[in-house]
């Protein structure tokens, strides 16, 4: 675990959280700071199903509610990185900079996605490479 | 980033916490990057910083989690807690309500960490001595009856910054060596690092992961 990226929330948390949000829910009476705290935890969570599940809160809030817009903006940028959507996440970094100009804690997410989407490159640049090698042996042995 | 995963012997892990605006995530920039913030915003959540530093010739890396002061994240950021080794508790020599609340936020420490967490308080804008609004004796008087280490500091000049955290770990490390701090238990927030040169009978310490990982795996 070396960035924000990487750590997780617990299963015992995303529980937690889970089951108050559910209450505002049944009760009829939705709380931004409950649905804040579970949206949170669920970008944070290991499987991308709970991620998206964040993002669609943390959406809703942005659009709906009086909650702080820079937490919401923060934390979709996680979660869209953390489901390897780099090109979202650096929109709501952006989004991110327009209202608040060089926040140190955004560009430190910010360079920690450019870096992931930079290896993602290098990764595909190598695979393209080798996909290319590959059928000129090919080729190569065709003809002998 | 220059050293690689294999450079440390140790894992420690911290956590900032404290108000808001009492200078947490300046603390920690001064910490990692030597340089002092003068207009920082209100942390997000959480943020994370590392270095690894010495200690008895050990290398040793910090995990820094800066927790956000603002009221709306506390709930979350408890969960952050867990596992820590250390904990730096930190308040503004210019503002006492910083310094009121310093027994609640002492009790969730004690109630979310484990015994051998190292709680090191932190009175911090020792630069800003004229709007001093708590002092020196009643801190280090508060400190002594409950059991935890302090210094006054300035993330602005740098001021026993370094030391804080240092102190912090050779507390950490001398608990590891005195066999006060179980490297089995879960949560100790110390993890060892197995390809590094150590006492073989910290091997088993490799399961020892921080809170957040151990526990979405079971
Ligand atoms: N003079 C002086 N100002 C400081 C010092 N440390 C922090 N500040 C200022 O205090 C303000 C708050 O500092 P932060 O580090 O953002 O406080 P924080 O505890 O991280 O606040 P939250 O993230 O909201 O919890 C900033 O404007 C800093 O410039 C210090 O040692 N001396
Ligand atoms: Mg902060």
């Amino acid at each position: 675990m070396d960035d924000i990226l990487d750590e997780m929330t617990s299963a015992q948390d995303l529980k937690k959280f889970e089951r108050e949000y559910n209450i505002t829910l049944l009760n009829g009476n939705l709380d931004p700071k409950v649905q804040f705290q579970y949206a949170w935890c669920l970008v944070r969570s290991k499987y991308s199903s709970d991620i998206y599940k964040g993002i669609l809160l943390l959406k809703n809030l942005l659009d709906t509610s009086s909650m702080e817009r820079r937490d919401c903006m923060y934390y979709l940028a996680i979660g869209h990185a953390r489901i390897k959507e780099y090109n979202k996440a650096l929109e709501y970094i952006n989004l991110f900079s327009t209202t608040e100009p060089g926040n140190t804690q955004i560009e430190h997410l910010e360079s920690l996605i450019r870096n992931k989407l930079r290896e993602k490159r290098d990764r595909n640049g190598s695979l393209i490479a080798i996909a290319g090698i590959t059928s000129l042996i090919s080729i190569f042995l065709m003809k002998k | 980033m220059s050293a690689g995963p294999y450079n440390y012997s140790y894992i420690f892990k911290y956590i900032i916490i404290g108000d808001m605006g009492v200078g947490k995530s300046c603390l920690l920039h001064q910490f990692t990057e030597k340089k002092f913030m003068a207009d920082c915003p209100h942390t997000i959540g959480v943020e994370f910083g590392t270095r690894i530093i010495e200690v008895a010739g050990q290398k040793i890396k910090l995990q820094i989690w800066d927790t956000a002061g603002q009221e709306r994240f506390r709930a979350v950021t408890r969960s952050y807690y867990r596992g820590a080794a250390g904990a730096l508790m930190v308040y503004d020599i210019t503002r006492r309500s910083t310094y009121n609340h310093l027994s609640s936020w002492l009790t969730d420490t004690r109630n979310l960490t484990n015994p051998s967490t190292v709680i090191f308080l932190i009175g911090n804008k020792s630069d800003l001595e004229g709007q001093r609004d708590v002092t020196y004796e009643e801190a280090k008087k508060f400190a002594e009856e409950n059991g935890l280490m302090f210094v006054e500091a300035s993330a602005k000049t740098g001021d026993n910054v370094e030391e804080a955290f240092l102190e912090t770990a050779k507390k950490i490390y001398q608990s590891i060596q005195d066999g006060r701090l179980d490297l089995n238990a879960a949560e100790s927030g110390v993890q060892h690092n197995p390809s590094q040169p150590g006492r073989t009978n910290l091997q088993g310490v490799l399961s020892v992961q921080q809170g957040g990982k151990d526990s979405c795996s079971c």
